[in-house]
């Protein structure tokens, strides 16, 4: 019977985020709020593991580290002075120290890896695939897709004017719009799946536990009466005029 | 000596050292800049782990008002705090008190609760995107034409169903994806980058202050 | 035609059941579609099957958290049922802080010991690492900086054997990333590919595809599994048909009513239109 609390549980919460299709309801805000809150909780514990993991680590191995580690720690500490106004101007240091050190990270090899290497790629594509129709015209395709989508963005307001930019606007455009039905295929694919996942689990199929079967029928139907049910109550109790 | 800490110019050298401190010795071989940096890398993740309990204080300041006030709703808040703060707590990393990521209760809480909800919250999208092409995909000009058909066809090409049917779909998908998609992909990227370098740079110069916003003070 | 007319203003909610009749009847009568295998699933196979070699060291990073796993679960665990079978050393890492967890689950499933893999020495978890591109690019420089214990039991890195030989991205030989967002497979490329030259390979929910196709192209990234139908595939070629295979059914389904309400909805739309000329 205990074994059957946390499968009633775990359906319990599935259903009752689904509950919100109906229309919003007390299951969709109980569900809604368990979520909010634990996920929040849930983020401290890996983040104080690590702190803790760290200190055992390189910084507690000498006086010098172990004093740039409370310096770490009072700059740390820093992030909340932004729960008071006096002290905000604190809050900003630790942030600097982030960004600036993210930004540095990124740029280093942004040039290279989102730049460079596309245009090499981009460079190497061949006009002409000895043996290959489909692959010449592609190549062809690419290299006049590619420049004009670029063009396009770098190139606005007056600048498309001209008759050259609006043949490069056409092609850019329906380009993209191409792009965008492919990505829109793929978003189709990956909430289908989400919704797989979890419908695999309301029905028991395993590895998922099949008591969790009966649960999804008994908590659906519980659900559904409840908000139907009162629905109808409170639709005789306000008569339409 | 606290309106001299108040200026926004240290932040900003803070943001252009640390910004120099990475990307110097990815390009020039000076090995004490490059220790420094390692170091820097490694001083930052305790800085960003320090920050873990600003959503605990911002959600129990917001909740905690609305419970107090008993505002409209205030009966979740009531939720929301507990499950924030049990979480937390159990979390703890003090394994010596049987608190941590092996605590039963944390562990329970994340596998009966969180897993069903985190997986179930972005399923959800599924019924409104069904919707949505019911209601808004409509072939009106030849733009949404082709973002229509390629859509659809893709929709096809992901499906066994269609694709066993068809097999040509599987190729048309295909056809799409790699060239009038990856055009438009990379386009963006190396736009991206680009536009990536120049917020740099304008960060670098001190002129994009975005980030340093808030607390009623530039 | 107003007929047509109502059915432009259907209940939303209809078509909400309709999507969740679509999902669970090919869930519960199967309906035994065979899945051709595409060029994406014998590219992921072919990559690990034959440019994993024994002795390599591999990192084995799941990039995302319980939001992401009823798609990526699934090719999770094949890819590291494939992995098992062939004598590298796994280090396991992530970024996401779910990650962790999320990892626990799979252990549930396929547990490294059944394939004869000890930890510390086969293999070891090194848990979450906070800071996003910052922590991957730290980790890259050093390992043992970057984590000073593992997440399993809590012990210096050092106290491990398979740690001896591993101290920094040049002694990885392949990612095996899988994700659903940021941090993800543009921060490894940043950070290991194009500074240290390790291959990667990358798992990941259908959303991300179309950005990943230029790295494909540029052959940046070795090989890319999209989504759900291709976990499947990779399922039936590793011969360990799993949750992705038993769900591909109901791709289809669902597909097809996406495809039946797109082309009845513009029906809908232009015969309307067509009544109010």
């Amino acid at each position: 019977m205990v074994d059957l609390i946390p499968i009633w549980l775990c359906v319990f919460f599935t259903l009752g985020i689904y509950s919100i299709l109906y229309r919003e309801n007390p299951w969709f805000r109980i569900a809604e709020s368990v979520y909010l809150g634990t996920a929040v909780g849930y983020a401290v514990s890996q983040d104080l593991l690590y702190i803790r993991n760290q200190w055992s680590g390189q910084w507690s191995q000498s006086a010098g580290m172990m004093l740039l580690f409370a310096l770490t720690m009072v700059v740390g500490l820093m992030w909340y002075a932004r729960f008071n106004k006096s002290t905000f101007y604190l809050y900003r240091w630790p942030l600097a120290i982030i960004v600036g050190t993210g930004i540095g990270v990124a740029l280093k090899t942004v040039i290279f890896t989102q730049f460079l290497d596309q245009i090499i790629a981009q460079a190497n594509t061949p006009f002409f695939v000895a043996g290959d129709l489909m692959g010449t015209i592609n190549n062809i395709l690419i290299q006049i897709m590619v420049p004009s989508v670029l063009l396009y963005f770098w190139f606005t307001g007056t600048t498309r004017d001209s008759a050259p930019m609006k043949v490069v606007e056409k092609i850019a455009r329906y380009t993209m719009m191409a792009g965008f039905g492919s990505a829109y295929g793929y978003t189709i694919l990956t909430r289908y799946s989400l919704l797989i996942g979890r419908s695999q689990y309301l029905l028991g199929i395993p590895p998922n536990p099949p008591e969790a079967k009966l649960a999804f029928i008994v908590i659906a139907f519980v659900m559904l009466a409840s908000m139907i049910g009162y629905d109808m109550f409170m639709k005789k109790k306000t008569p339409e005029e | 000596m606290s309106n001299a800490l108040k200026r926004i110019e240290i932040p900003i050298a803070l943001t252009i050292i640390a910004t120099l401190l990475q990307v110097i010795p990815y390009y020039l071989d000076i090995a004490p800049v490059k220790n420094a940096a390692d170091q820097m890398q490694t001083v930052v993740l305790i800085i960003v782990a320090c920050a873990t309990f600003v959503g605990v204080i911002s959600i129990l300041q917001v909740h905690g008002k609305k419970i107090q006030r008993k505002s409209e709703g205030w009966e979740y808040s009531i939720i929301v705090v507990l499950g924030t703060a049990v979480m937390a707590l159990t979390g703890l990393p003090l394994a010596e008190f049987g608190l941590g990521t092996n605590n039963a209760i944390f562990n329970y809480i994340f596998t009966n609760a969180m897993t069903p909800l985190g997986g179930t919250m972005y399923s959800i999208i599924a019924f409104f995107i069904t919707s949505a092409a019911f209601r808004a995909f409509r072939a009106k000009n030849i733009e949404s034409s082709i973002v229509l058909v390629a859509g659809t066809i893709m929709v096809m090409g992901n499906a066994p169903l269609f694709t066993n049917a068809l097999p040509v779909l599987a190729d048309i998908s295909l056809w799409i994806r790699e060239v009038p998609n990856m055009a438009t992909m990379r386009g963006v990227m190396i736009g991206a980058a680009l536009g990536a370098i120049a917020l740099a740079v304008r960060t670098l110069m001190g002129i994009e202050r975005g980030y340093l916003r808030g607390g009623g003070e530039e | 035609m107003s007929i047509m007319k109502k059915v432009q203003n259907l209940d939303t909610r209809i078509i909400y059941l309709l999507a969740w009749l679509f999902v669970l009847f090919p869930l519960i009568s199967p309906l035994g579609l065979p899945i051709p295998i595409s060029n994406d699933a014998r590219n992921w196979y072919n990559y690990v099957e034959n440019e994993v070699n024994d002795g390599d060291t591999v990192i084995f990073s799941l990039m995302y958290g319980t939001s992401g796993m009823p798609e990526l679960f699934p090719m999770s665990v094949a890819t590291m049922k494939h992995i098992l079978e062939k004598d590298v050393k796994i280090v396991v890492v992530t970024f996401w802080v779910e990650g962790p967890l999320v990892f626990d689950t799979l252990i549930g499933q396929v547990d490294p010991a059944d394939y004869g893999k000890v930890y510390g020495e086969d293999w070891i978890n090194l848990g979450y690492i906070p800071g996003q591109e910052t922590a991957i690019g730290s980790l890259a420089t050093s390992f043992q900086n970057t984590v000073a214990n593992d997440y399993v039991e809590g012990r210096p890195l050092s106290s491990f054997p398979i740690m001896d030989d591993i101290k920094s991205a040049n002694d990885v030989d392949l990612i095996i990333s899988f994700e659903t967002g940021t941090p993800g497979a543009p921060e490894w490329l940043r950070q290991w590919n194009t500074a240290y030259g390790v291959p990667i390979i990358v798992g990941c929910i259908g959303v991300s595809v179309p950005g990943m196709i230029p790295y494909i192209n540029s052959g940046q990234m070795a090989a890319l599994m999209p989504g759900l139908t291709v976990s499947a595939e990779y399922e039936v070629l590793l011969s360990k048909p799993g949750l992705a295979v038993a769900g591909v059914d109901a791709v289809s389904t669902s597909h097809l009513l996406v495809v039946l309400l797109v082309i009845i909805g513009n029906i809908a739309y232009f015969m309307t239109k067509e009544d109010e000329k």
